[in-house]
């Protein structure tokens, strides 16, 4: 039953203050996203028009490998001079694994681009929800249902109380 | 925020139907009056409700035929005092009337609005006069109520129902009879018009040469045509370059803007001339209806041209044709559907314990408790606050915490249950955090350093088994601290890993310091936080304000900061496509 990855949906959105050389990029970024160091990748289209402010909106999915550890997105211009990356950002898996949010979450993340020479170039902005794997051995009962150990309800302690990750079974719930 | 740095020059950007209004948290439904409260500081959110009033079981004061009510409506100031707004119309011979006078009324988030209502019997004699030249003191008094604005708005039926009393009741010695006045039921609705938003691709065809050596460089301008025949912009779209088939950017209308679905609108198509005068190509008239026609059907419209021939004005239809590509109509619910729907906003405080504050037993003491009664700055910035959020917090429970003190006997704790319990950290309602707050001043030593990172994850993890729940609680965390925080970066991890949960935090600093670190945290007011992985806030969640005592105007320094939590709220719902359950 246990997979050897599952499937990531993430939406990369758009970057902010994009430069090459020191000087805003005027058009043609496009963004990579890789799973860890793996050779599987997808690239959103290039934005023709954004400048150094581009807006994908583009909706990529990655199978990520189950031991994988980060995620790597990666900005890049398409130039006269072929293809120069401006920065790349490494996204630690447990930022949207993990943690007391459920599973389906839809998570909205920013990260500072760094470019080759570990310099500050731009932020990119991605959205990212990990598909819950169908679990068949599990019944189905209310879409609503849950396994896993009710947190207590209301009474929420400060210092240290042990809980455990709810594992959800079934379709997701939508709307929360 | 692509807008703002497009290449695009010489006035050839889009404007009016770019997807940056559509995002437009406080959906104004009137540009003027929009200005008007923006230039009086009101920046938070503001909508127009409309009241509307029922009553039944009023008593019967005629004689010889049932009551003629009217209600009359004012405005309770903080010191008290009455000032009226409006009237309803009288309506005869009736105990259970249902007025139809609608009273309009700006509801401000930020502001606890009191209204009271006065219910009269209008004598005969006055029957053909205009209300609003009645004396009251002519009429006869039937009871009264009195309720907050925003005690009917998050209700989902949107109705409140009050016990109407009669002011000599409270003096009559007999008052342990329960005198049956009757009740008022009020009613309370949004005013927005439409919330409806159309987004539209156009695209035409065939368009005509109009430059000498190149193809033309088209773009649209949409107006709407009023009642006089004027025609009136309502947005534009990019310009295209050398293009005679152009396929312009998705616009997105809002319905109100335009009047109505069936209003008729003139798109014209004009090639772009650098020297600003535009010629004509083509234009056309339809309503938004009508192009959800075409689009529907697939094909497009001719586009015509008016010419004169002589004296004649005739059209003379082109070849050219108008495409409606795509065609979406979207609700954009506002902050009081997504109350009445389900959501809530869920309030918590932590105080700053720290010995900065002073000895609590001196009067120069921050947490000094004034044996008269008269709040200190923290008793102030949270009564301003919770008054304002406890309408829409439904269960009045409210997690609250103490950071920077010694427990007795203990270590330094940064985040300790403000009643003292070590399993629970709630309080009921205001009493219940001022009753926690002057007891724990009893019972822990101020101590230090100021750190905000135990409290805000501890916040953050609040909301986030909220979210685990399925909860659609929306958490407000308010920090009252008197010093600069010590453990900055600390504080900026935990902050933008909160940014991505259903939470905002209203910072207020008390005292005398200087506060200038503590807007680095309020990204108004600098960048983005950025965490020490490399992290960036996704969402802007902190306010920071310096507490002043100011006594001037309606609304509290304090009262200020929560301007900005209906549209933080609106954000994340949006962004995650919750929709209120209506």
């Amino acid at each position: 039953m246990a997979a050897t990855s599952r499937k990531l949906e993430i939406t990369v959105i758009s970057a902010e203050n994009l430069q090459l050389d020191r000087k805003p990029i005027k058009k043609n970024a496009s963004a990579t996203v890789r799973a860890e160091n793996e050779g599987q990748f997808r690239t959103t289209d290039m934005d023709t028009e954004g400048g150094a402010y581009p807006k994908w909106n583009e909706k990529l999915v990655l199978d990520l490998p189950m031991q994988a550890r980060s995620l790597t997105v990666e900005v890049q211009c398409k130039t006269s001079y072929g293809v120069r990356t401006i920065g790349t950002a490494k996204i630690p898996v447990s930022d949207f694994v993990g943690g007391f949010v459920p599973e389906g979450y839809l998570h909205f993340l920013s990260y500072r681009l760094r470019n080759h020479r570990g310099e500050r170039n731009g932020i990119v902005n991605i959205s990212v929800r990990m598909k819950v794997p169908e679990l068949k051995a599990c019944a189905t009962t209310s879409s609503l249902s849950s396994m896993g150990f009710p947190m207590g309800d209301s009474s929420f302690g400060c210092g240290g109380v042990a809980t455990g990750i709810p594992v959800w079974c079934g379709p997701y719930p939508k709307s929360y | 925020m692509g807008n703002c740095f497009s290449n695009d020059s010489g006035g050839m950007s889009a404007v009016g139907g770019a997807a940056g209004a559509h995002g437009n948290p406080y959906d104004g439904p009137n540009d003027a009056v929009d200005l008007f409260l923006r230039n009086r500081g009101y920046n938070g959110l503001f909508s127009q409700i409309e009241l509307s009033f029922a009553a039944i079981d009023l008593r019967d004061r005629d004689v010889l035929s049932k009551s003629d009510p009217m209600v009359v409506i004012y405005t309770k100031g903080r010191d008290g005092g009455l000032s009226e707004l409006g009237r309803t119309e009288v309506v005869l011979n009736s105990l259970n009337p249902k007025w139809i006078t609608k009273h309009n009324i700006t509801y401000h988030f930020e502001v606890v609005q009191t209204l009271v209502f006065r219910v009269y019997d209008v004598d005969t004699q006055f029957h053909n006069v205009d209300v609003k030249m009645l004396r009251l003191e002519e009429q006869q008094f039937l009871g009264e109520a009195t309720c907050a604005l925003s005690q009917i708005v998050p209700k989902s039926d949107r109705l409140l129902t009050l016990d109407l009393v009669y002011r000599e009741d409270s003096e009559s010695r007999r008052s342990n009879r329960h005198r049956d006045r009757g009740k008022l039921i009020v009613h309370a609705e949004e005013s927005i018009s439409s919330k409806t938003t159309v987004e539209m691709s156009l695209r035409c065809s065939d368009l005509e040469y109009k430059d000498l050596f190149s193809k033309s460089d088209p773009f649209l301008i949409i107006s709407k045509l009023t009642e006089s025949g004027t025609t009136i912009p309502v947005c534009k779209t990019e310009v295209i370059k050398n293009e005679l088939k152009p396929s312009w950017k998705p616009i997105y209308l809002n319905i109100q803007q335009v009047g109505s679905k069936d209003s008729p609108l003139i798109m014209e198509c004009f090639n772009f001339n650098n020297n600003g005068k535009h010629d004509l190509i083509g234009k056309i008239q339809k309503s938004l209806a009508d192009l959800e026609k075409l689009h529907a059907i697939g094909q497009g419209e001719n586009l015509f041209l008016p010419t004169t021939v002589g004296h004649d004005y005739h059209n003379k239809i082109l070849k050219s044709q108008l495409f409606v590509d795509k065609f979406t109509e979207s609700v954009q619910h506002t902050f009081l559907d997504y109350l009445a729907g389900g959501c809530e906003l869920n309030f918590m405080v932590a105080v700053d314990f720290t010995a900065s504050n002073g000895n609590p037993r001196l009067p120069d003491s921050l947490h000094y408790i004034d044996p008269s009664g008269r709040p200190n700055a923290y008793q102030k910035a949270i009564i301003d606050v919770v008054e304002v959020l406890q309408f829409y917090d439904s269960d009045k429970r409210f997690p609250a915490w103490g950071f920077g003190a010694r427990p007795i006997d203990g270590p330094v704790n940064h985040c300790f249950n403000l009643n003292g319990s070590s399993h629970y950290c709630e309080v009921e309602g205001i009493q219940g955090i001022m009753m926690a707050y002057t007891s724990a001043l009893q019972n822990v030593s101020l101590a230090g350093p100021t750190l905000f990172g135990p409290v805000i994850t501890n916040a953050a993890l609040n909301a986030s088994q909220s979210v685990a729940n399925g909860g659609r609680k929306y958490f407000v965390l308010l920090i009252i601290t008197d010093g600069v925080v010590t453990d900055l970066q600390e504080t900026k991890d935990a902050l933008v890993k909160a940014s991505d949960l259903p939470l905002s935090i209203l910072i207020v600093g008390v005292g005398g310091a200087d506060f200038k670190e503590m807007e680095i945290l309020d990204a108004d007011k600098g960048e983005r936080l950025e965490s020490s992985t490399g992290r960036v806030a996704s969402r802007d969640i902190v306010q920071f304000v310096p507490f002043r005592d100011v006594q001037s105007g309606e609304i509290s320094v304090v009262q200020a900061l929560l301007a900005e939590l209906p549209s933080q709220f609106l954000t994340y719902m949006r962004s995650r496509d919750v929709k209120p359950i209506l």
